[in-house]
């Protein structure tokens, strides 16, 4: 590669300086340059701006007791946590989280690992069929929740047709009705939503492990199971430490598809600890308390992540194994006398199938774990599809079924083009979807383009110059703003919005969505830019380069597709996020797609069925088209690890 | 420990043929090289022997056992990898127990074992580290220690060396070497390095783009190289090559000659019988024992070497000869080698 050739200027340029300038750079060398602090102080300053002063009012919060009609607070230290022990409601909830935090993490490891080692493989269709494992990860917690609330809801949902159809009625029962059914099957759910994500960040761990080592363990005669437990796990080990935090952090604070789906009921048998916070907080407001309730949550999500580096983190060296230096390697054995050589039986024989039957089952299997996965993946989003495309009638039908009348695009004309459609009255709701569309996309774009560009130098700073105390720091600082649910965040951000006069605009949910996604940006383009030798800059630097020209033509265009795989992420997560535009906006100005979508519920008018699909699908557009296009980025994203959403 | 017969073996990845009919017969005990530019297809004939990439023609037999279609844990083969393949997470002791494990042997027999493997590489002191914590040649003893452990029927290493520094690598040769004889092993090597396969085997394979160029001693393939390609790739610097017809002593149209630097000298150095070249010497490159000499015969450049360059002018003429039995003799359509 000739990096001078990237560069415009002239090789000379550089050499010629003044004894002033020279000293000058003599002064530099071996210290953080200031251009590392130009590059990740704005990255700071946002995400301390927007997110510490909420996360400072909101822990203030949890210390007081505030009536919100006097509008005062009363300090009362540490009362709302105590009151929170003895307290029969948050012993049920946290018992509910815990349930639920171990289903979905068991499940999303047991499932992702699976995907992950059949998506490793080498078959015909394996791109496709990675981009479609990743599509019920990619669209909104909202739009899963919309479908597969459908799916199980009572007397004509779609798995009821589905069993309608299949002769099998008898079978159907009120599916979220019952409290525990409830409880696993939005956990389960969450399974299906949440897996793919692991399974991505494994089969990036699995592309990472050198081919040799499962050709030498099979001639050490490990077979096929032998190897996963004995090769294939212990190399996941650190990305499985990763993914268990991730996954436990995620359905700790899982909360859209409450909203959607039960609502904390039936009763309060899905009533889990975020939840809790944000009725205590929104619907009783009773701030402190909800606050107390939401810091728990954080409280548990830490613990639960120390203990994980305590099980599974690096193994220590075993005391007196580290101290010995690398022996220089003189000592060639000679006249030693050596060990006997044990008598060793001979090979076993096993007993085998014949090598044609073996290959003939072990393709078998594989073929009907790919259908397995397919069906998984894409039966659900099909249905979604096929739902939107069905008249608004048929989808209240009694008794249920999933065969459709006939096929039609009213439900796209009403959502999308609301003053055509005829006779028929476009509801409110409906009129919605193509401005919250229009927001929805401005949105994504901006807080992409922002935290790409934010990000890229702030994770170059952060890994050229992440030795030094105040890098280090600032990383971490960054890191744990991830860690904290946005419920905490969610009330003071509306109070501080409603200050500036920021509510209900889309220039507020891009600061806040900024503040939440370039902590995630930075961290990926940090491990993109740990991938590129230091050699590089110092080569540009030599080049005559100024930093800012060495960033634009010499790294970028080697970390492009970093940046494309960050932009990626960011623009999913604005694009899919629910919580925060549902607060901060009001009205349809600024309201985003998800949060149209969870009204057309609020409204609760049956026949808005599939109006409410076909704005879901529209939904998932975005999230599938990137899914099928650029899966390769999103693999290598998930290759940087820190990957949370 | 079994001896090794490859039988018109192909593969083909896909549509491309990387091994094209070959046919190698390697005897009980015995030390043979497969030595080849990068590309050719080393690697590929390795693992087609371990079974761990299935053949696309051919047989593979041990001991007159037809093997192609066992999977290669029942084949009773070591395999030293390239980069080593050491477990990362298991310590040098259970890298070196893990396949007598996968064996089901009792603890202490795989203890027992383990021992020998160790004292016999030189290892005990390494035994609790992690591979991480050893350096290139330790992480290289370990892998050959891992290969041997179970007493396998034949061993076959895939550029083992090529990791190691050039000190380290003659050293370990060496030890190779004496681990060879001493446990009587059949081992398949695989180098780039001439130097290397000529040094341990007991014979050299060369092969080219998947098909097998010459088999036979060492110094067979030095003295007689069955083609063109052979003569060219075995031997540094490289055989000088010359037209049959413009070359003196009329060895006629359609042939080459070909004569090695080491045996073309100065005339009136050495015992100028036979074939003698003039040409303007062009270089004198001082290469340790002795000089290389580029001389340009008719506008081309023929290296020559000679021990004592005293007396030589860059720009002047020279007469290079070389004794007739060292000279080369290829037929220039075929590239096969002419009795001369
Ligand atoms: N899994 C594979 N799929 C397709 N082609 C392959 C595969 N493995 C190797 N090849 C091709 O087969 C040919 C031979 O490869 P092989 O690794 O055997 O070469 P080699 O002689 O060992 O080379 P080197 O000395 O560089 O290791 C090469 O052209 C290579 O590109
Ligand atoms: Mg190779």
């Amino acid at each position: 590669m000739s990096v001078s050739d990237d560069i415009g200027t002239p090789r000379g340029a550089s050499i010629v300086r003044s004894p002033a300038a020279l000293r000058k750079r003599d002064g530099r060398v071996g210290r953080v340059p200031l251009f590392a602090y130009a590059a990740v102080a704005p990255t700071l300053l946002i995400v301390l701006a927007v997110v510490g002063v909420p996360l400072a009012y909101s822990l203030y919060l949890s210390l007081h007791r505030t009536n919100p009609i006097t509008k005062t607070f009363i300090y009362v230290g540490f009362d709302n946590y105590a009151s929170l022990a003895g307290n029969a409601d948050f012993a049920a909830a946290l018992g509910r989280t815990a349930y639920f935090a171990a289903f979905s993490v068991a499940g999303t490891t047991v499932l992702g690992l699976a995907m992950a080692l059949l998506l490793n493989e080498r078959f015909f269709g394996r791109g496709v069929l990675r981009s479609m494992v990743l599509v019920p990860w990619a669209m909104a917690p909202v739009s899963v929740g919309v479908l597969w609330s459908f799916i199980y809801a009572g007397n004509f949902g779609a798995l009821t047709g589905l069993l309608n159809d299949l002769g099998l009625g008898g079978w159907a029962l009120p599916w979220l009705g019952d409290g525990f059914r409830a409880l696993n099957l939005v956990a389960l759910t969450n399974v299906w939503s949440q897996a793919p994500l692991t399974a991505l960040m494994l089969l990036a761990g699995l592309q990472s492990m050198p081919g040799s080592l499962h050709k030498a363990a099979m001639l050490d005669g490990a077979g096929p199971v032998a190897r996963f437990f004995a090769i294939t796990l212990p190399w996941l080990k650190p990305n499985l430490l990763f993914i268990s935090i991730i996954a436990t952090i995620n359905s700790l604070m899982a909360f859209d598809i409450l909203w959607i789906m039960t609502r904390g009921g039936p009763g309060a048998a899905t009533t889990v600890l975020s939840w809790l916070g944000y009725l205590t907080s929104f619907q009783f407001l009773r701030f402190g308390q909800g606050a107390a309730i939401l810091y728990c949550l954080t409280a548990l999500s830490f613990v639960l992540a120390i203990a994980y580096f305590a099980i599974l983190g690096p193994r220590r060296s075993r005391p007196g194994a580290r101290p010995v230096p690398p022996t220089v390697d003189g000592g060639v054995p000679g006249a030693r006398t050596l060990a006997p050589m044990a008598v060793l039986p001979p090979p076993r024989v096993r007993p085998r199938l014949p090598r044609p039957v073996a290959l003939g089952l072990a393709r078998g299997g594989f073929a009907i774990a790919v259908l397995a996965l397919v069906l998984w993946s894409a039966l659900p989003v099909l249905a979604l599809i096929l739902m939107s495309l069905t008249p608004a009638s048929d989808l209240i039908r009694t008794p249920a079924t999933v065969v459709p009348s006939g096929l039609t695009l009213q439900n796209f004309q009403t959502v999308l083009m609301p003053s055509s459609s005829g006779g028929f009255s476009t509801s409110v709701q409906a009129q919605r979807v193509p401005l919250a569309l229009i927001n929805s996309i401005v949105v994504g774009a901006c807080v992409s383009l922002v935290c790409i560009v934010l990000g890229t130098f702030a994770g170059y700073a952060f890994a050229r110059h992440g030795r030094s105390r105040f890098f280090a720091v600032s990383l971490w600082g960054l890191l744990l703003t991830r860690m904290t649910p946005g419920l905490t965040l969610v009330l003071p951000f509306f109070i501080i919005y409603r200050g500036f006069g920021l509510i209900d605009t889309r220039t507020g949910l891009i600061i806040a969505y900024c503040s939440f996604l370039l902590p995630l940006s930075a961290w990926m383009m940090r491990s993109y830019f740990e991938g590129v030798p230091v050699s590089l800059d110092r080569a540009a630097l030599i080049d005559g380069c100024s930093r800012v020209r060495m960033m634009w033509s010499v790294l970028l265009p080697v970390v492009r597709p970093g940046v494309i795989a960050a932009a990626i992420f960011c623009f999913l997560a604005s694009w899919n996020e629910f919580l925060f535009a549902l607060i901060l906006t009001s009205t349809p100005n600024a309201q985003t797609i998800p949060v149209v979508i969870s009204g057309f519920l609020s409204q609760a008018q049956f026949y808005e069925y599939g109006p409410m699909f076909a704005a879901s699908v529209l939904s998932i557009l975005p999230p599938v088209l990137v899914a099928f296009f650029f899966q390769r980025f999103l693999v290598q994203g998930a290759l940087s690890g820190a990957v949370k959403g | 420990m079994t001896s090794i017969t490859i039988e018109t073996v192909s593969k083909s990845y896909g549509a491309m043929p990387v091994l094209k009919g070959l046919d190698i017969d390697i005897r009980d005990g015995e030390f043979v090289s497969f030595l080849g530019p990068s590309g050719c297809g080393k690697s590929t004939l390795l693992f087609c022997i371990a079974g761990i990439e299935a053949i696309s023609a051919g047989r593979i037999l041990f001991d007159g056992q037809d093997v192609s279609r066992l999977a290669p844990r029942d084949r009773n083969i070591a395999l030293v990898f390239q980069d080593y393949a050491l477990y990362p997470h298991m310590a040098v002791r259970d890298n070196l127990a893990f396949p007598l494990r996968q064996q089901k042997l009792g603890p202490d027999v795989v203890r027992r074992q383990v021992d020998w493997a160790a004292g016999l590489l030189g290892l005990e002191a390494l035994l609790d580290r992690m591979p991480a914590e050893l350096s290139g040649g330790q992480r290289q003893r370990v892998a050959v220690g891992r290969a041997i452990v179970r007493n396998p029927a034949a061993l076959l290493m895939d550029e083992p060396l090529s990791n190691l520094d050039a000190s380290l690598r003659v050293r370990t040769r060496t030890e190779i070497k004496r681990l060879q004889r001493e446990l009587r092993t059949t081992v398949a090597f695989v180098t780039h390095d001439q130097e290397e396969a000529m040094v341990l085997s007991d014979r050299v394979a060369v092969m080219n783009a998947g098909v097998l160029q010459q088999f036979a001693e060492p110094m067979t393939i030095y003295r007689q190289p069955a083609n063109l390609f052979v003569a060219g790739f075995i031997g540094s610097p490289q055989m000088n090559f010359l037209p049959g017809d413009g070359a003196p002593g009329g060895h006629g149209a359609g042939r080459l000659i070909g004569v090695r630097p080491f045996d073309l000298v100065p005339a009136g150095g050495g015992p100028g019988d036979g074939f003698a070249l003039t040409g303007e010497l062009a270089l004198i490159e001082p290469a340790g024992p002795v000089h290389y000499l580029d001389v340009d015969v008719g506008g081309r450049m023929v290296k020559a070497t000679c021990v004592d360059p005293s007396g030589l002018q860059p720009g002047a003429a020279l007469t290079l000869t070389a004794p007739r039995h060292t000279l080369h003799l290829f037929d220039a359509s075929s590239g096969l080698r002419l009795a001369s």
